[in-house]
């Protein structure tokens, strides 16, 4: 160990390290400036942040933020949808990118899998304002494709967008729908790591598809799946802020306000700094405690990421 | 071997359901397309589904002359250049050094990265950063805070880490420098993964909202995105005005002007998506490996 310290710091490894570390010298940066200052600038969560006395000599007001967050019924509430989008897309979603890997992967034509692998890798290449164009033209209330189908049948067109309950599962749906395809690849990629002569034994032996799927399969891609849950678990009180801006309406508001429209509509179009930051740093914090304690909960079942 | 019927009956059904996957991406799409190219009259009346009625451009044309679709179409392009350049040299001049066993501290600053996933500062502090920077209204502020992707970077610095060690160490006997190393013999071998990293990063940059929103108050320097944003919700606005007074015809070209404007944005991703499909694949599992 010494001497590996010592050689640590001979002249031929500094030499070495020398272009390496000018090239480095600009990421490093970034990372201190654009990531590490930002961390810092989580001081004026326990702030009354104003422009004239600035990060450095705004007051320190303790925890108020935090006090004022739990306490105000519209801030709950913003944390209760958060937590209910996102707990829907990604126990909801979850299965979705599983089933079609698992389906993908008894396909044996293979021009045929290349068409639907094309097919459904697109949408998650979409942005949300074209994800949010076509559930429009689908789903709107006026002149979409559904509101065509209601008037031919001549019913009353259902207010797909402006329902609490049809808007959430338009939401939770689109997300799923987009990105499917491309979570699936993960899986696909796990399942050419089975050993072929598994499925040939046990086709000797006599199971069917389902059986293989169930016994071979499964448990082949069970390290990937808990891999991927536990990373998911980090998302818990993240929905992103893009897919609620462009789906959100006034009828749903009670539902579709989550933390990131909250924090750019009334951090930054409010100007209320420090409240907003003491929510962005709720929302950091538990997601880094959700994906300890799921780490620690799978390093138990040797398991774990880290 | 014989097929059972049992799992002749699973095959089939296994071909609808992806089937059917794979119609819920194409026919939003070819609808779009279709919407954007039929004629208004066609579309009030709700005939239009999956075929063209009444071809013609005129949405295309309105857009053109009505929007400011090419100024942001333009600004679109250069967000995304610049920033794909931007991010792939940055990225690659992390992922090499830590690459390298003979690298200084590669694990701690590997981990301080990785930190940076799992725990962020926030877009509040984020934005007062930029804004002491004074980059708010300047597109340095979208290609700066982005400029490497953790995870893009982790897979460059595994598919750097498999190349045979062989080969660099032929060229350092040649007297070969670290940057002639990189330039002439790592990054040419390593052509698939970059044509990955720079489609995640062009697609990032060409979707890029959230970060307008923020970072960009100056109308004339939306992209795309903004833009096609600004027209869908302006839509439902008009929608509302429209209860109390009907007017079919504006109604009408919204639609079709909707589509279109989606489409613009798909458009160049279309483009490129076919040629670069199976470097993602590859790219993607890459990932998986040590993610």
């Amino acid at each position: 160990m010494r001497a590996a310290y010592r050689k640590g710091i001979d002249r031929k490894r500094l030499r070495e390290n020398l272009p390496l570390l000018i090239m480095f010298t600009p990421v490093l940066l970034f990372y201190l400036i654009f990531k590490y200052l930002p961390m810092g600038g989580l001081i004026i969560a326990f702030k009354d942040y104003n422009f004239m006395d600035g990060v450095f000599h705004s007051p320190w007001v303790g925890f108020a933020n935090f006090r004022k967050l739990f306490s105000d019924p519209n801030s709950l509430n913003i944390i209760r949808n958060t937590l209910l989008l996102s707990s829907l897309s990604i126990f909801v979603g979850f299965p979705f990118p599983i089933v079609l890997a698992i389906l993908m992967n008894e396909v044996r034509r293979m021009w045929f899998k290349k068409v639907v692998q094309t097919l459904v890798y697109l949408p998650y290449f979409y942005s949300w304002v074209i994800v949010g164009g076509i559930i429009f033209s689908i789903f709107g209330i006026e002149g979409s494709w559904l509101s065509h189908l209601f008037v031919f049948f001549h019913v009353e067109p259902f207010p797909f967008l402006y329902d609490e309950k049809s808007w959430v599962a338009i939401f939770v749906g689109s997300g799923i729908w987009k990105d499917m395809g491309f979570n699936a690849i993960i899986y696909m990629a796990a399942m050419t790591a089975i050993d072929p002569s598994l499925y040939e034994s046990a086709g000797m032996d006599g199971a069917n598809k389902w059986k293989q799927i169930i016994h071979i399969t499964i448990p082949g891609i069970a390290p990937t799946i808990i891999l991927l849950f536990i990373l998911s678990m980090g998302r818990v009180l993240e929905v992103g802020f893009d897919p609620v801006y462009v789906l959100q309406n006034p009828a749903v508001s009670d539902v579709s306000d989550v933390i990131s429209t909250y924090i750019y509509r009334v951090g930054l179009q409010g100007a209320q700094f420090s409240l907003t930051t003491a929510m962005g740093m709720f929302e950091s914090v538990v997601a880094l405690t959700l994906l300890l304690a799921v780490n620690g909960i799978a390093r138990r079942f040797q398991r774990g990421l880290f | 071997m014989r097929i059972s019927f049992g799992d002749k009956v699973f095959q089939s059904f296994n071909y609808v359901v992806l089937i059917l996957i794979a119609c819920s991406s194409l026919f939003p799409l070819v609808h779009l397309i279709a919407l954007s190219i039929s004629s208004s009259a066609a579309i009030e009346t709700g005939k239009v589904n999956l075929w063209p009625v009444g071809f013609n451009l005129d949405t295309f044309n309105l857009l053109v002359k009505g929007t400011p679709l090419v100024k942001s179409f333009l600004n679109s392009v250069e967000i995304t250049v610049v920033g794909v350049a931007l991010c792939m040299a940055s990225t690659i001049l992390a992922a090499y050094p830590l690459s390298r066993p003979q690298f200084y501290a590669r694990r701690f600053f590997t981990l301080m990265m990785i930190f940076t996933m799992i725990f962020t500062g926030g877009v509040i502090p984020t934005f007062l950063v930029i804004q002491g920077l004074g980059l708010v209204n300047s597109y340095w502020a979208l290609w700066l805070s982005s400029l490497v992707s953790t995870y893009n970077m982790l897979i460059l610095r595994t598919y750097f880490e498999n190349i045979p060690s062989e080969i660099d160490d032929a060229a350092r006997m040649d007297g070969c420098g670290e940057t002639r190393l990189l330039l002439r013999i790592i990054l040419p071998v390593s052509m698939p993964v970059l044509a990955t990293l720079t489609l995640f990063y062009g697609v990032a940059f060409w979707n890029v909202f959230m970060s307008m929103l923020i970072y960009i108050n100056d109308t004339d320097k939306h992209n795309l995105t903004v833009l096609v944003q600004q027209m869908i919700q302006s839509q439902s606005v008009l929608q509302q005005s429209m209860m109390v007074q009907p007017d079919e015809q504006v109604h009408v070209v919204e639609e079709g002007i909707k589509a279109a404007g989606v489409l613009v944005m798909i458009a160049p991703m279309l483009l490129v998506y076919p040629f670069l499909q199976r470097y993602f694949v590859k790219g993607v599992m890459l990932g998986s490996v040590k993610g």
